[in-house]
């Protein structure tokens, strides 16, 4: 299949998860990506893991899983002439995404505006660019925790916790990626140049798990996450013979569907189940069938005779576990790629199917090696050999 | 008026509670015209019809126009209450589905088919409507059928079974539905691509899109020691192997938490500073150094954290900030409110709605230039748009009427009255 960004020209500038997250979207979707990085790699390239746990600036997981199918342009965006060499690289390009610091990210926003034609831009930074946290320096925990996300997380003891690394930054590349995508078809189809703005914390606080609607709404109460609940059941995580397996099944007709699965059809009418609101009084008479019959079965065949009966249950799985899977397996879900000097690499793989899973518009190929595409890239760009050799020399390049 | 990059886009959404809607919303905040078509007469999830209900609102009328969790996926879109499972309501959902671009549901896999609605038959109808359809674990394979949730795709991903605190089981994770922001985000972007090679084919593409597949999509992390070293990765909690201090301390005051993290020596220094240790930075103290921390994680962590024991939250987000260093309050809805940050860029919004009244409501995702984007629609009421988008589409006053009349259509839930119009 024809891939859908097929002859779009993408710039990422920048060493974050979440701007790499970002173009990485369109690359895998058929664009024409340049990743403009820091000559001594930036921080994709930095993060583990790294295969047998040697760190190398080509061999990080995070880089390989997001700058799939890139070039790369190992240039010193901090200097004038680095910017120079920005501007003609921008005049090329329909689309330029940049996470830099506030300040050196509006420098690199003004040298993409000089270009002719300007491409649309999009800047990534932790709190935009005005107000009085601009400069404040963030991580992906950090931002997770100003998103009133962690203020809910709340395990029975210790801190409050966060999501997996890097998942605060990959949304936010996410949701980049899709206002960029909005902006560029307009822009294709005759409609003006756009500059957006993603801070990270609005990205997040403003999406639908936020707790503030609620909080607004409801006058001042925002629930928690649930871990087991006793007022409402069977929500939360149980154990199982071999693990755990998560219910979503207090509410009808989910609640009624696990009695029967568990044996207790008539438990509907019971003059204990009956009523949501005495219910949980009856809690432990619940669980006292319940939990034995989880015991006797494996998550497997837990999930697989809770779904025969339409129950909200699915089992606590490994990565190992989630990668066998069935249904990952038969969906082709993971993918694998040929990276030079690593071998096989695998990857989650496209985040939908476009024409099905048969479709083929998501393509995931190898991530480039440091300044492997310098020289091609500012032969493009019509840069001599000398003034190239000058760049280098300069350090503006590497 | 919002964004106007997707205007003249026209989107059905039949999809119920927060990833397909809020897809919805994202695609009607960029300019798209979004038909929101709710199940009818059966209530939507997000829409209780007792009282009294924690979701519920206070304030008069019918309690399933005042939930939170409706409101919260439901602006910049136009409402439609059509029982699609009727031969007449079937019809309507076909002549608007010839007259739309793009078409997003969340039913179980297979359900669309049994409508009449599969690709196939949508392709027929519509030759230039692309269909995204998001069952949990995508349209194909062998969980067809099965039935899903946010936090069950949490607990499938691997997400849950690691992201713990290393001295706890997963059992004890508190569930999350992260999938619900994050699929809502692929929701635009494949409606995007789906338009450019739309553009070059004629033809709308079918989209089968896992919810799983996407949740996995955002964890790289998670999949990425597995994929180089055959290793689970480690559940590292609020931690990190290669960062420290990296974690959650708890504040002066009651339930009162902070994260503060140094990644490098400069950073260090001002963390040390502001802990009032400043010699804990200088080259002869065995902290000094990455090692050094590394070496002596729990020492320092301690440190850290008998500091954090001592001074308000507030306090000293300032005071590591002022110095260099990442801090950041675990922050709460109320916290957002009096942010002098998000007041600074006027970010929350006080969206009007005929049931609650004003209330402040979170901002948008994004900024835009020249054309932000704007909260042109408040949470539609049930049925609000039934008149007009069936106008739209050719449907005359009296058959409205009479749609109305046999329960095709409607504007209300339950034992509650019809709203008057």
């Amino acid at each position: 299949m024809e891939q859908p960004f097929h002859g779009a020209r993408v710039v990422e500038v920048g060493d974050g998860v979440a701007v790499a997250a970002a173009s990485g979207q369109f690359s895998d979707f058929g664009a024409r990506v340049v990743k403009v990085e820091r000559p001594a790699g930036g921080e994709v390239r930095r993060l583990a893991p790294f295969a047998g746990d040697r760190p190398h600036v080509d061999g990080g997981g995070m880089h390989l899983a997001l700058d799939t199918g890139k070039r790369s342009l190992a240039l010193d965006v901090r200097t004038p002439s680095g910017r120079e060499v920005l501007t003609r690289l921008a005049g090329g390009a329909d689309l330029l995404l940049v996470e830099l610091p506030p300040d050196e990210c509006e420098r690199v926003l003004d040298a993409a505006r000089r270009a002719r034609p300007a491409p649309g831009t999009v800047a990534l930074t932790p709190h935009g660019l005005s107000g009085p946290y601009r400069d404040r320096l963030e991580a992906d925990m950090s931002i997770f925790a100003w998103t009133n996300r962690m203020a809910r997380q709340r395990p029975p003891e210790g801190p409050p916790l966060r999501y997996a690394p890097h998942t605060a930054a990959m949304q936010v590349g996410f949701t980049a990626a899709a206002a960029a995508a909005a902006a560029l078809w307009d822009r294709e189809r005759g409609g003006e140049r756009r500059d957006i703005e993603i801070a990270a914390v609005e990205a997040h606080s403003g999406n639908v798990d936020t707790n503030f609607t609620a909080w607004s709404l409801n006058q001042g109460i925002a629930p928690l996450s649930a871990i087991r609940s006793v007022r409402v059941f069977p929500v939360g995580t149980y154990p199982c013979r071999d693990g755990f397996v998560q219910f979503t099944a207090a509410e009808p007709p989910f609640f009624q569907r696990s009695c029967a699965a568990i044996g207790r059809p008539g438990w509907p009418e019971d003059p204990r189940f009956r009523d949501p609101a005495i219910r949980p009084d009856y809690h432990d008479d619940y669980m006292e069938v319940f939990l034995p019959w989880l015991a006797e079965r494996t998550k497997q065949e837990v999930f697989h005779e809770m779904q025969g009966h339409g129950v909200l249950c699915t089992p606590v799985l490994s990565v190992e576990e989630a990668v066998a899977e069935p249904v990952a397996v038969a969906r082709r879900s993971f993918v694998t790629v040929e990276q030079p000097g690593v071998g096989e690499m695998l990857l989650a793989g496209a985040p939908f199917r476009l024409g099905g899973i048969e479709g083929d518009a998501f393509r995931a190929l190898p991530a480039p090696r440091l300044g492997e595409h310098n020289a091609e890239i500012l032969d493009e760009l019509g840069y001599s050999r000398d003034e190239q050799i000058a760049l280098f020399r300069a350090g503006v390049t590497g | 008026m919002t964004t106007r990059a997707l205007a003249g886009v026209r989107a059905v959404e039949l999809s119920e509670v927060w990833a397909g809607p809020f897809g919805g919303c994202l695609l009607g905040d960029l300019g798209a015209d979004v038909i929101k078509v709710e199940s009818y007469p059966r209530t939507p999830p997000t829409r209780p019809v007792q009282v009294p209900d924690w979701r519920v609102s206070p304030g008069d009328g019918p309690p399933y126009e005042r939930s939170w969790a409706q409101h919260q996926a439901n602006r910049n879109k136009r409402n439609v209450a059509l029982d699609i499972r009727s031969p007449r309501g079937a019809e309507v959902m076909r002549r608007l589905l010839g007259t739309v671009d793009v078409v997003i549901d969340t039913f179980s896999a297979g359900t669309m088919e049994r409508l009449g609605l599969g690709w196939e038959a949508l392709h027929r109808l519509n030759p230039r409507l692309t269909a995204i359809s998001l069952p949990g674990w995508g349209v194909e394979g062998p969980y067809r059928g099965y039935v899903s949730f946010g936090v069950g795709f949490d607990c499938v991903s691997g997400h849950s079974f690691v992201r713990g605190h290393p001295w706890r089981r997963e059992e004890d994770t508190p569930g999350s539905t992260h999938s619900d922001a994050t699929v809502p985000l692929s929701i635009v972007f494949a409606t995007v691509a789906a338009l450019r090679l739309r553009g070059r084919t004629g033809e709308g593409s079918f989209v089968d899109l896992s919810q799983v597949e996407q949740l996995a999509s955002q964890l790289p992390w998670v999949y990425a020691e597995w994929a180089l070293n055959r290793r689970e990765p480690p559940r590292i909690g609020d931690g990190d192997p290669h960062v420290v201090p990296h974690g959650c301390y708890q504040t002066a005051g009651e339930d009162s938490w902070v994260v503060l993290i140094a990644e490098d020596d400069r950073q260090w220094a001002g963390l040390a500073d502001a802990a009032g240790h400043p010699e804990w930075a200088e080259d002869a103290h065995p902290w000094a150094s990455v090692p050094g921390r590394v070496r002596e994680r729990e020492a320092v962590e301690g440190a850290v954290a008998a500091f954090a024991r001592l001074h308000p939250r507030d306090e000293i987000v300032e005071s590591v900030q002022s110095r260099g260093a990442i801090a950041a309050p675990v922050a709460d809805p109320q916290d957002h409110l009096l942010s002098p940050q998000l007041a600074a860029r006027e970010w929350l919004e006080t969206v009007d709605h005929p049931f609650t009244g004003p209330r402040m409501q979170p901002g948008f995702l994004w900024r835009v230039e020249p054309d932000p984007p704007s909260w042109d629609r408040p949470c539609g009421l049930v049925g609000e748009h039934n008149r007009e988008v069936l106008a739209e589409i050719g449907y005359g006053a009296g058959e409205i009427d009479r749609l109305t009349a046999e329960g095709v259509i409607g504007t209300s839930y339950g034992d509650f009255p019809p709203r008057e119009e």
